[in-house]
């Protein structure tokens, strides 16, 4: 039987009204716990994962995807309302999500949110069915030094997050970087700056600082304004729905981000953030109308939202043809997947085509049912502005918090939080950018390790870094990003940036 | 849009230098730190030490341009804020830090509520503390006994979940 | 409907029947890992065989073990009712963090299970045997990379082991430390490194598609269904088992820790036990009591002794 007929075969199967039932459940409940501020997909997976034990193969199968698809989705509303992400891939998507929400669009940024999630899962679903064997072997081809290439690549694109100042963009990062270098060095078992503390060994939790410096900082942000302070923030201006104009700038973001997120996320050493970083930078690059970045430019939201997807998608092609988790989700869901007797491996599509296409049917279904879920819900979803500032904030904090305290009970995790919390307040205050500072906790420890681990192979031989065709590839679209741009400042056309970059501080 | 850019209120700052001074401990503490570390880079060259040098180095020189920026009055001036709030917030905070291995989850996530949803402009304070112990209750009967999730048990959660 | 689902599954959670003898297991690592899920197959088998009423499973992630077992050992003294699940990796890790507490201070139970490790190289590459790989060793050690778990770990001590017992410097390996066995097993397929170390679950499935080749694995004696030699059979006096145990809390009375041994026992004899080990292909190493503790002494001391001579622990 061909692919196309499994595919058919599942798709039919998963089309019966109990299983369209389940997944509804899977997907509301996915939706309900990702969507709580600090709560993000790993924690969200790994909770609602029991919730499925009880029930027949098939409709575990389905709410489970139903569950992984609310939860990756749910985490975007958040981050766009209240500029709280719950986990490191929606960071990018909060820059321009938030701006959009506080000038009353948050409706059509959560509708191109929730289309591009749609678009991206649903090509990068196919992708899966109908790639994932050579998708996988372009994923195998990339080394450390490839990586490093890699890593390299996002830090000159991810300047695109700085703001406005480039002083104060770098500093931010390398705050983050100097975080990054805290815990155990994972080539010679060295500790670094530890302090003696022990908790310290594993370094410092992205999630921890992600959650601290946009949740507890923001909300230290909000209160500093003070009570009689006029509310800037805005539920609805305008149309809650996208209008005309927001659709024709959100469909080729949604289309690039699935595909620069799909093969990023089937690196069993990517990760979904650098999908969003590129994504974004890649966004900022081609928009229009770029001073719009920063003020909430809607391509900014639609695009890094379709990578992240794309690229949650992209995780289970090493997941299902290796049996390789590479994020902390795809390694709750491989537990998860050995309830359902599927042993991910190279041998798994040979061996066990029914469940595989049972799999990727039910993921089509729940994406589908995703969106049927959550566009109508948008406008509900916008309300949760108007509450009342005091019990939205002791909310959001309690959440914050609850998800820190969940996945690790320890004081120290907590002290963390709020002495990072007050970190990014100051940087508030003082006008550094956030993000950079997470973007360098996660790049920093990735791009040092590959490259101490290309140099190791090749015996200290520093050629070895442009001695792979991926590798000088990537090393020369970064050299490109990196002076193109230069030539056009000093040629003029950067003159106008400049002035308008002056002129919105 | 257009015109000259007016800035009026850029000028020489003590921010910028205070900022600059703590950048500059934590470039020196990297740096001490990458030096102190054996160098043990085996076939790479590259020792744990040499990425804490490398970035304490460079916020050592950020550092430096923080104070030139702040000499040439480039510094981003923070906007009024008021200190009440601010302080409930972070009461609350650190009450939850320190309630939360001796009173449980329940008792500290509900002083967490209370505090901030006070800081935030709840009048009454028992009131918005009554709140918070509700809804942290439900939220950890909710999250401990349905989706079993561990969390730090205490007095209350003894009486009511009796384990 | 979805009201009656999820009140039917609310009230199957909060029916749960509360029997006495309640254990709280730790898990020292995050949720989903081998000790994590270790612990929650006790817990289950725990309870489905009535041994003990309503056991907790308590994540207390960090440092290879060694910030849960801190705390365990600080938090638990003289109360029968507390474990804590740990493995080998704790006493390598203990060693290199310079723990202050190690498995000394608490009390050893029982070894549950274990896994041999095997050595692998990719399918392009020329080493056709266990006695090329260490040939090619002896004439370049730097030119032979390894591709393994986290350092000081179990991989990287048995490739010392190895090289120590062919008459190679252990301290002239070139060891690459990668975030787990996933990432080390993407290097070794895409013929990034020489050779690859990890668990024989972790290889097996490529190995069985042709994708890698297995050379030799570290049990003492070969494994049911697995094609290779061992490493002592090949001439290396190496073996190695990455095993995972259970303890119990420090200064019990001699009639706690007999009682649950006792349950241990129980639990590890028991069918639901031993189907969950079939399902998930651990293998059933029990060893219990002043056995174990005896087992574990001499590991320490070998551990130790390695680990000086790769040059992690001074």
């Amino acid at each position: 039987m061909g692919t196309f007929d499994l595919l058919l075969q599942g798709l039919a199967a998963a089309l019966d009204p109990m299983l369209l039932l389940y997944a509804l459940i899977g997907v509301t409940l996915g939706t309900a716990v990702g969507v709580l501020p600090g709560i993000g997909p790993a924690l969200t997976v790994a909770l609602l994962l029991p919730v499925t034990y009880g029930l027949d193969p098939a409709g575990s199968l389905i709410m489970f995807a139903g569950i992984y698809y609310g939860g990756m989705y749910g985490g975007s509303t958040t981050s766009i309302l209240l500029n709280t992400p719950g986990e490191s891939a929606s960071v990018i998507t909060a820059l321009e999500g938030n701006r959009m929400a506080r000038a009353g669009r948050g409706g059509p940024a959560l509708a191109t949110a929730a289309i591009g999630s749609f678009v991206a899962g649903l090509i990068a679903t196919l992708g899966l069915a109908f790639l994932a064997p050579w998708v996988v072997k372009f994923a195998l081809v990339f080394g450390p030094r490839d990586y490093f290439a890699l890593m390299v690549l996002a830090f000159i694109t991810v300047s695109s997050a700085f703001g406005d100042s480039t002083l104060r963009g770098l500093t931010s990062l390398f705050v983050g970087l100097a975080l990054a270098c805290v815990g155990i060095d994972q080539l010679t078992g060295q500790a670094r700056l530890h302090f003696g503390v022990p908790q310290l060994l594993d370094g410092i939790e992205v999630t921890t600082l992600a959650v601290a410096m946009f949740a507890v900082g923001e909300a230290l942000f909000v209160a500093g304004r003070g009570n009689g302070a006029p509310d800037e923030v805005i539920a609805v201006r305008g149309s809650v729905w996208m209008t005309r104009a927001d659709w024709a700038r959100s469909w080729r973001p949604w289309l690039r981000g699935s595909f620069i997120g799909f093969p990023i996320g089937a690196l069993p050493a990517g990760g979904a953030e650098i999908g969003t970083f590129l994504s974004y930078a890649a966004e900022k690059r081609l928009a229009r109308h770029p001073e719009e970045f920063g003020q909430g430019a809607i391509e900014g939201v639609a695009g890094p939202e379709a990578a992240n997807n794309a690229s949650a998608a992209g995780t289970l092609v090493p997941l299902l043809t290796l049996g390789l988790p590479s994020t902390a989700t795809a390694a709750i869901m491989l537990a998860g997947f050995q309830q359902f007797g599927l042993q991910p491996g190279p041998l798994l599509f040979a061996t066990n085509p029914q469940l595989v296409w049972s799999l990727i049917a039910s993921l089509l279904v729940a994406n589908a049912m995703l969106l049927v879920l959550n566009l109508p819900l948008v406008g509900l979803w916008v309300r949760l502005l108007t509450i009342p500032r005091p019990w939205l904030y002791a909310g959001i904090l309690l959440f914050a918090t609850l998800g820190t305290i969940g996945a690790n009970p320890s004081p120290v995790e907590l002290a963390m939080l709020l002495a990072f919390g007050v970190m990014g307040y100051g940087m508030r205050l003082y006008g550094y950018p956030i993000a950079p500072v997470v973007v360098g906790l996660i790049l920093g420890p990735m791009a040092e390790q590959q490259l101490r681990r290309a140099l190791s192979i090749a015996q200290g031989d520093v050629t070895t870094l442009v001695s792979s065709p991926v590798s000088a590839g990537l090393l020369a679209v970064a050299a490109l990003a990196l002076v193109v741009p230069m030539i056009l400042r000093s040629r003029g056309r950067g003159r106008v940036l400049a002035q308008v970059a002056s002129d919105a501080d | 849009m257009t015109g000259l850019p007016i800035e009026p209120q850029r000028r020489p700052d003590g921010a910028a230098f205070v900022i600059a001074a703590l950048l500059a401990a934590l470039g020196a503490l990297l740096v001490v730190e990458g030096i102190s570390l054996p160098d043990r880079g085996g076939y790479s060259g590259v020792g744990p030490g040499k990425v804490p040098l490398a970035v304490g180095l460079c916020l050592l020189g950020l550092a430096g341009w923080t104070v030139l920026a702040g000499l040439r009055g480039e510094t981003e001036v923070p906007p009024r804020q008021a200190a009440r709030p601010v302080l409930w917030v972070l009461g609350g905070l650190v009450a939850q830090l320190a309630l939360l291995h001796t009173g449980g989850f329940t008792l500290a996530s509900g002083a967490l509520f209370g505090c901030v949803a006070h800081g935030f402009g709840a009048r009454r304070l028992p009131v918005a503390l009554g709140v918070g112990l509700v809804l942290a209750g439900a939220v950890y009967a909710v999250f401990d006994g349905l989706l079993r999730l561990t969390l730090p048990a205490g007095p209350v959660e003894r009486l009511i979940f009796g384990g | 409907m979805k009201r009656f689902i999820l009140g039917g599954a609310l009230a199957a959670v909060l029916a749960l029947p509360a029997l006495a003898a309640d254990y709280t297991i730790m898990a020292p690592a995050g949720p989903g890992g081998g000790w994590d899920q270790t612990a929650r197959t006790m817990q289950d088998a725990l309870q489905k065989e009535g041994i003990s009423g309503s056991v907790q499973v308590q994540n207390v992630p960090g440092a290879g073990g060694t910030v849960g077992l801190a705390q365990f050992a600080a938090s638990t003294a003289g109360k029968a009712d507390q474990l804590i699940v740990g493995g080998y990796v704790m006493v390598g890790a203990i060693l290199t963090n310079n723990s202050p507490v190690t498995l000394k201070d608490i009390t050893p139970v029982a070894r549950l299970t274990g896994e041999a490790v095997a050595i692998v190289v990719p399918a392009a590459s020329p080493l056709q045997t266990i006695g090329d790989l260490v040939e090619a060793l002896k004439a370049d050690p730097g030119a032979v990379s390894w591709a393994g778990g986290s350092a000081g770990g179990v991989d990287h001590i048995t490739v010392g082991l190895l090289a120590k017992a062919a008459g190679v410097d252990p301290t002239r390996i070139n060891y690459v430390a990668f975030s787990g066995g996933g990432e080390a097993l993407a290097a070794i397929l895409g013929n990034q490194v020489t050779a690859g170390i990890s668990g024989v679950g972790e290889f097996l499935p490529q190995v069985q598609a042709g994708t890698m080749r297995l050379l030799a694995v570290s049990s003492d004696a070969r494994l049911p269904g697995v094609d290779a030699p061992t490493l002592a059979e090949s001439g290396y006096d190496v073996v190695v088992q990455n095993w995972r145990m259970v303890a119990a809390a420090p200064g019990l009375s001699e009639a706690d820790r007999a009682a649950v041994l006792a349950d241990i026992e129980k639990m590890a004899q028991s069918a639901t036990w031993k189907e969950a080990l079939a399902t998930k292909g651990w293998a059933d190493t029990y060893l219990a009591g002043d056995a174990f503790a005896a087992q574990l002494d001499k590991e320490i001391a070998a551990t130790e002794a390695v680990l000086r001579d790769i040059g992690l622990v001074k």
